[in-house]
């Protein structure tokens, strides 16, 4: 662990895919943030795109912000999704890049990815992958993407550092990064940053 | 950060009201937190 990270991000991760875990098999259950189809709404993702999937690809949804709402993918691109969860952004991706693209959404919670694979099935969509992994370690060959998105999952890793340097890694030259995430407008006390219970709840 | 990391043209979309309503609200509100959408390129060499 670097010693100027403020958790350890072994234990973050621990809880984190705890957290994710019940958000996959429970995700009509309180939590601190909202989830599935009204989140999306809410977030101003468009109804109709939202409507066409099935309730397993939406449901288990916890993100933060659109991520395709400052530039919509294009047609035939190679799309990693950093914390794909059950998969809500890589399905969107996957309409937009069309068969000619690809999509590999990549997380570390196997209920997550579970849902999202029995669903890339049902949906028939060949052009999207699931990948077990770490943001920190992306299972992604060097600058394979032209676009990595990703949505509230940043601030829960430890060393934001290293996430951002593997992405860098899987961007081809040229690429473009579109994620969403949290951001605090007044200081967080450091001691409550070292708080690893407060990262995930 | 992203530019520590070798990004350029961040781009940052406006604040979205991500935990309004939710239960987390009241802590979100303390601390004026927001999600927001960035735009960044790893630079073309």
């Amino acid at each position: 662990m670097a010693s100027d990270l403020l958790v350890n991000p072994d234990s973050l991760r621990d809880q984190v895919r705890a957290k994710y875990r019940s958000v996959a098999l429970s995700p009509g259950a309180d939590y601190h943030f909202h989830t599935g189809r009204g989140l999306a709404s809410r977030l101003g993702y468009d109804d109709r795109t939202v409507d066409a999937l099935p309730d397993r690809a939406v449901e288990s949804f916890a993100g933060v912000g659109n991520p395709f709402s400052l530039r919509p993918l294009e047609p035939g691109e190679h799309v990693v999704d950093v914390g794909s969860g059950a998969g809500f952004d890589s399905f969107i991706a996957a309409g937009q890049v069309g068969p000619g693209g690809r999509v590999i959404g990549v997380d570390m919670t196997s209920e997550m990815l579970a849902k999202a694979r029995q669903t890339a099935a049902e949906l028939g969509l060949e052009h999207v992958e699931f990948r077990e992994g770490l943001a920190e370690a992306l299972p992604v060959e060097d600058g394979w993407a032209d676009v990595v998105i990703s949505n509230g999952v940043i601030n829960l890793c430890a060393d934001k550092e290293a996430v951002f340097a593997e992405i860098h890694r899987v961007l081809r030259p040229g690429g473009l990064l579109q994620f969403a995430d949290i951001a605090n407008g007044r200081p967080v006390p450091i001691e409550a940053l070292r708080d690893i219970d407060l990262w995930t709840g | 950060m992203l530019r520590d990391s070798g990004f350029a043209g961040v781009l940052t979309g406006e604040a979205a009201d991500t935990f309004g309503g939710a239960p987390g609200e009241a802590n979100a509100r303390a601390f004026d937190v927001y999600g927001y959408v960035f735009l960044a390129q790893r630079p073309l060499p």
